[in-house]
Order: C-alpha cells, then structure tokens, then sequence
C-alpha cells in the first residue's frame, strides 16, 4: 500500500504538463479549477442571498461585468476535467462510491476532516489567489517567486500539522 | 519559426473556440489525476509522513514539462510570451495562503483540483471535501472586509526567480529542473530511511525510461543555461511585461478586466 498509483509518477507528472503548456499555447493563460469553484459558489449563494453576495467587494467583481461568472475559460476547463476523470475511472474500473480512509480511522472521522481541510483550502486558495494548479504549477513554470514560496510553505505546513492527523492517514 | 501562439491571443483560432478548446485541456488533467492515483486522498496525505512520494515526483515533473515547453516555445520562436498571462506575487499573503493550504491538505487529503476530479470518480470524502472548500470560499468572499489590506499587501509585480537572484532565465530554469530533481530522489530516499520495506515504483523498463526522459530533461536545461534573456524574451514589449506593474495601473486593470489580478 505504499503506491497506489500505478502509473509512474514521471508520466503521469508529463501529463499534466502537457496540460498546461497547451493551456499556455491555446488561450495563453494559466490552467486553475478553485477560481471555478468558487465563482460556481458565489453564484449559488448570489441566486440565493443577493444582499448578502453583492456587498462583498470580492464577489461584486464576478457580477457587476457584462458576462455571467461562470461564462468563463475555467468552467470549460472544469468540464474536461471533471470527465476526464470520471472516464478514466470508468476505463480502469475504479470508479466506486466509497470514502477513502487509513486503517486508524472511522469514515465519520475521515469526512469530518475531509470537511474541515476543504474549509482551510477554500479560504487557503482564495487569500493565495490560486490553487495547487493555478499558482503553484503555472507560476512555478513562469518562474514566479510567489509560486515557488507558495510551494515552501505548503510543505511547512502540512508536515507541521501532519503529526495532529497521523491516525487518519498511517 | 513564426509565432502563432498563444494562439487565442495571435487570432489563429476564436474565442469561442478558445473556450472549447479547453475541455479537452481539461479532460488531459484529470485524466493525468486519474492515472497518477491522486483522485485518492490517502496518497496526498500521506506525502507528509514520507509514506508515498509521487506528490513531489509529479508537481516537479509537471512543472519542469511546462516551463520548458513555455520558454522553449519562446525560445524558438513559436510562442509570444508577451501574450502569456502571468501570475504576480504578493508575497506575504500568498506564503500564509500556502501554510494554511498545506496544512488543508495534510487534514483534507486533497487540493481543489484532486477533490473535484475524485469527487466524479465516487469518492465521498472528496465530495465533502468539495463542500468544505465551497464554505471557505464563501467565508474568504463574504468577510473580505476583514483580510482586503492583507490579501493586496506586499505587492511585487510579475516577479519571476531570475530577477530576484539576478541568474538568467536560462540559468534559472536549469537550477529549477535540478531542484526538482534533488526533491523527488531526495523524498525517496527519506522514505526508504523511515519506511524500510519500500516497493519499487514500475518495472525495471517503466523506471529506465523515467530516468531516460529525467535526463532529457536535464539535456534541454542544461542547453537553455547557454541563451541570454533576449532569446527567451524577444521583443521590448515582451520584456517590459515583466517588469513591475505599478499598483494603480493593476487595479485600473482589475476593475476593468474582472479578472487579471487573480491566477484562479
């Protein structure tokens, strides 16, 4: 259980560079799939609570325009991923409805985590304007300092916490 | 070579193609997710106690594809880098952004881009996961109020590596591609200390053909050591672009085009 891929890292990492560079070539921009999610979630909270969205002068950028916020190159984007990995998990016979978990550690737990690490993403990826793809792959190849001290720090702090959460994982 | 890329941006192809062109851009990435075994929360979390090291293996591979082939295409004159977007640094916030995002990640098991793939292969922990990055968003949107002066301090333009250690662009990517190198080895041989019964990877064939595309990697890095800025960055145009962007006239620019200050 050491590796559960069975792709080798080299390739599947030359993959997703691919991926990126034709993003690079084709549109001339950067890949990125949180800037989706959370214009896909504002969107949502803007058709339920109006007030409360447009008072945000971080969410009044994706509708005071004249385009709507998901009429943009990332839902695109997130389309193709969203199917590329659900085919190929279809293909290799993986796709299953289950929660992934270390031994140590009940599914309620797991998804409790699950819950709370996406809730320190979702604000981590918008306070860092990017994800792991959006800042720090794309900035790391057009060499920007950002992405690469974004890198640092995203090892400091996951071994800093990884002691709390060792039961989850080993 | 002449350039036609980027080609949204030379009029070699439509926007609305541009936006098509992206699903199967997209499909490449998730398909590449799928295949890496990062649609697995396990195998992220378990980076951090040097359990599985394919996280740092493919970021470096995948970062190392990109910037040679950005530059390299710039280099032999297929590509404008000019009409490349890129990300600028605010350094502060985005180096709290990446200690908080880490930890996220060590707790969560996944980064946005893994959970949403996983999230369509099944995966409940990802589809919670998903949820949990929706509210912080929301949290991050709705109380921006709080954290604005934060989140635009510390601003330092386009600023790339080779400016700030004063090496080339050349240069830099060579030392780059070697530190990814020396990180991926580097996280393997931790793993085989702490953990002792270690399998290998692939095949011998699969592990000498990785090791053959490393050193190529290395080859064309080692080339691009060679050429002066002008050769990636052709025109005075595409050089001043990297320069730093004036904080009025970025704003100017996020007011305008809604979303240029924000790599997303």
């Amino acid at each position: 259980m050491n590796n559960i891929s069975k792709t080798p890292p080299i390739f599947s990492g030359i993959l997703i560079g691919l991926s990126m560079l034709a993003a690079f070539v084709i549109a001339g921009r950067g890949i990125g799939t949180s800037g989706f999610l959370t214009r896909l979630v504002a969107t949502v909270q803007y058709e339920l609570l109006p007030e409360v969205t447009e008072k945000s002068a971080y969410f009044a950028r994706y509708f005071f325009t004249d385009t709507h916020p998901l009429d943009n190159w990332l839902t695109y984007f997130a389309v193709g991923l969203v199917l590329g990995a659900l085919l190929t998990s279809l293909i290799t016979k993986s796709w299953k409805v289950e929660v992934l978990r270390g031994e140590r550690i009940s599914s309620a737990g797991r998804l409790l985590l699950a819950l709370l690490g996406g809730g320190l993403i979702g604000f981590a990826a918008r306070l860092a304007r990017g994800c792991a793809s959006g800042q720090l792959l794309v900035g790391g190849a057009e060499l920007a300092v950002g992405a690469w001290a974004f890198a640092v720090c995203i090892f400091a702090g996951g071994f800093a916490a990884a002691y709390l959460v060792r039961k989850q994982w080993i | 070579m002449d350039i036609i890329a980027p080609l949204a941006k030379t009029g070699f192809i439509t926007e609305a193609q541009n936006l098509w062109l992206a699903i199967p851009t997209g499909f490449l990435l998730g398909m590449a997710l799928q295949l890496a075994g990062f649609t697995d929360g396990r195998k992220i979390g378990r980076t951090f106690y040097f359990k599985d090291t394919d996280v740092p293996t493919v970021m470096f591979t995948a970062i190392t594809t990109g910037m040679l082939g950005l530059w390299g295409l710039s280099l032999i004159g297929y590509l404008d880098i000019s009409k490349v977007y890129f990300i600028p640094t605010y350094l502060v916030p985005v180096m709290a952004g990446g200690f908080l995002f880490g930890i996220g990640m060590v707790v969560g098991g996944y980064c946005p881009g893994t959970a949403l793939a996983s999230s369509f292969t099944g995966k409940l922990d990802a589809m919670v996961f998903v949820i949990g990055f929706f509210l912080g968003s929301l949290l991050f949107g709705d109380l921006y109020e709080l954290w604005v002066e934060f989140y635009k301090s510390d601003y330092r333009g386009v600023l790339r590596m080779d400016q700030l250690f004063g090496t080339s662009v050349g240069q830099t990517i060579l030392i780059l591609v070697l530190i990814g190198v020396v990180m991926s080895v580097g996280m393997r041989l931790v793993q085989h200390l702490v953990w002792h019964n270690v399998q290998p990877i692939s095949s011998l064939v699969l592990r000498s053909i990785q090791y053959i595309l490393v050193g190529l990697a290395l080859v064309v890095s080692v080339g691009m050591a060679f050429f002066p800025n002008d050769a990636f960055l052709p025109s005075e145009a595409a050089r001043e672009h990297y320069y730093m962007v004036p904080r009025p006239i970025l704003e100017l620019l996020e007011t305008q085009t809604n979303i240029k200050a924000d790599a997303e």
